[in-house]
């Protein structure tokens, strides 16, 4: 489920705690990286960074809500798992409404956290791989000429070749000709798969 | 309304004030005042009379005064009274007002008799809140006792060769549970005090469990917390939950007043020493926004409070508990010639006397 570059990231003051999560996360196979404090994994955070976050909500300096605010800032990716203690709830209430993946409540079951975390670090993949894709596709589109783009815009709106052609006021063998280059281009397989990649540019790309 | 003559004979009296004390108007016609007071203030009352007619000294002519009045029926209310002195055809006559308190006492004695049950409440509060930080700290030992044994059961299934590593989380499993018996141990001093409602103890005894109260606060703001209560202070005779209460009290509006203090400024100095041979003095020092000089007076009132969520509770009740201690609770701004802001709140406690 996780590739080699993907960690579970563990930030928690407490030794105990941090090295134990270590521990049972190497039992399943899960790369863990820890941090005792917020801000020592401040300094470290890589906007590159894949998998997911494990984050203790309550600790000295800066705590786990100011570093998912921080974050937040940064434009992070990676979800966060809030561990919470006795009477945390409404800290973790917080957290979610900042987009928090879930909190889980100490002392936890493992089974609990393990699945979460997987969970966790799925939806990371999933999103990053969504994020490269749309990025391929925007690079393809910017290869497109302002002709060409016309094209495309009336083509994935299901108009005719004669139509386009009227409304653009050119010959249909020339429309013809700048829909084999979109085609091309846009490394469309078919109609369907050139719809599906102008649905994934936002309008502010086009 | 009453009037008596120079000698303290009642000749006039009117409805109110005879229904006040019990009588039909014409039986205290041509009484002595003196039977509407309980013997106590009956001598009294005629020593003033005796000394104004010769002296001219003014006890309560003029003047409103408290007294304790009788009914008919001999039972005492609280009255005022307040006494003008007529003089005609060569004749002295004093006339006299009197005002009934029992209602009023009535509301001072429910409002003490809150103010008690506040402090009862708050200690009930502070119990509570030493349950919770109790369970906060036992939570991290379990947390980690759970997932080394967790991770251990996985490793066994794996096969042999994860033996050293079981170990090692059977040695942390062992470290963790004795780490969670030293809370419990620390716990247990805690409401051992709180069974003994009041006794001989020592101040560095009864702040001793606050502190780790207080540096849940304390480090969740990133503030650093000094402790400097000497173990060899003189002992002192209170209600160690009471006390908690307020030290506690003292902590949490320090770090409520330094929000918006510079990170490197963060510090809460908790301290106490002798002020005087039979007097020890703990004192919360922050450097924090400081009182508002227009309120110094306002803050030890109940419902006075700044903070956004508060119900000004705090110092009112610290004031009864610290009060009822025999002690004070003042506060002083910090020098600010020295670069020193913020406050010092503080409080004594008389030293334990062996009678």
């Amino acid at each position: 489920m996780t590739t080699t570059s993907s960690k579970v990231f563990i930030v928690d003051d407490d030794d105990a705690v941090r090295n134990s999560l270590r521990m049972l996360f190497k039992t399943v196979d899960i790369d863990a990286a820890t941090f005792e404090s917020g801000d020592a994994f401040l300094h470290e955070h890589d906007a590159d960074w894949q998998g997911c976050i494990v984050l203790d909500i309550r600790m000295p300096g800066t705590s786990g809500l100011e570093v998912q605010k921080i974050l937040v800032e940064r434009g992070n990716t990676l979800p966060i798992i809030f561990i919470t203690g006795h009477g945390d709830v409404p800290m973790a209430v917080e957290a979610m409404q900042l987009g928090a993946f879930d909190f889980v409540q100490k002392p936890f079951r493992d089974q609990e956290l393990v699945d979460r975390v997987s969970q966790a670090m799925t939806q990371n993949l999933e999103a990053q791989e969504t994020v490269s894709h749309k990025r391929e596709v925007l690079d393809c589109y910017q290869e497109l000429t302002p002709r060409e783009r016309e094209v495309m815009h009336c083509v994935v709106k299901g108009q005719a070749n004669k139509v386009i052609a009227m409304d653009l006021d050119v010959s249909q063998r020339t429309v013809e000709i700048h829909r084999a280059r979109v085609m091309e281009k846009m490394k469309a397989r078919s109609l369907a798969d050139l719809v599906r990649k102008a649905m994934l540019l936002d309008d502010d790309d086009k | 309304m009453i009037i008596i003559d120079n000698l303290g004979i009642i000749e006039q009296i009117n409805k109110a004030t005879v229904g006040m004390f019990g009588y039909e108007p014409a039986e205290l016609i041509g009484l002595n005042i003196s039977t509407l007071m309980p013997r106590r203030e009956q001598a009294r009352h005629d020593n003033y009379l005796d000394r104004y007619q010769r002296t001219g000294e003014r006890r309560i002519i003029g003047a409103g005064r408290e007294v304790r009045a009788q009914r008919k029926d001999g039972s005492h209310f609280p009255a005022q009274i307040a006494v003008g002195e007529v003089s005609a055809a060569g004749q002295t006559r004093y006339i006299g007002l009197i005002r009934d308190l029992t209602d009023q006492r009535d509301l001072e004695e429910q409002a003490l008799q809150r103010r008690e049950e506040m402090v009862n409440v708050s200690r009930l509060s502070i119990m509570g809140e030493m349950a919770a930080a109790m369970a906060h700290e036992l939570n991290q030992p379990l947390t980690a006792i759970a997932n080394y044994a967790a991770a251990s059961m996985r490793l066994l299934d794996k096969g042999p060769e994860h033996t050293g590593d079981v170990k090692e989380a059977l040695q942390e499993i062992y470290d963790q549970a004795h780490r969670a018996g030293e809370v419990i141990r620390r716990t247990r001093n805690f409401t051992k005090s709180a069974e003994a409602a009041r006794g001989e103890t020592t101040l560095a005894e009864v702040a001793r469990p606050i502190r780790s109260l207080a540096e849940l606060d304390t480090k969740a703001n990133n503030i650093r917390l000094a402790w400097e209560i000497p173990t060899d202070l003189p002992p002192i005779d209170v209600d160690s939950i009471q006390i908690q209460q307020v030290i506690l009290n003292l902590i949490r509006n320090a770090v409520d007043a330094m929000r918006d203090t510079d990170p490197e400024h963060r510090n809460i100095i908790v301290r106490a020493k002798m002020t005087a041979p039979h007097q020890i003095r703990l004192e919360v020092c922050d450097h924090g926004h400081g009182v508002n000089a227009g309120k110094s007076s306002d803050i030890f009132n109940a419902f006075f409070t700044t903070k956004k969520t508060g119900m000004g509770m705090g110092l009112a009740i610290c004031k009864t508990i610290v009060r009822a201690h025999g002690g004070e609770l003042g506060f002083r701004s910090n020098d600010q010639k020295l670069g020193d802001c913020g406050s010092t709140f503080f409080f004594t406690i008389p030293t334990w006397v062996n009678t």
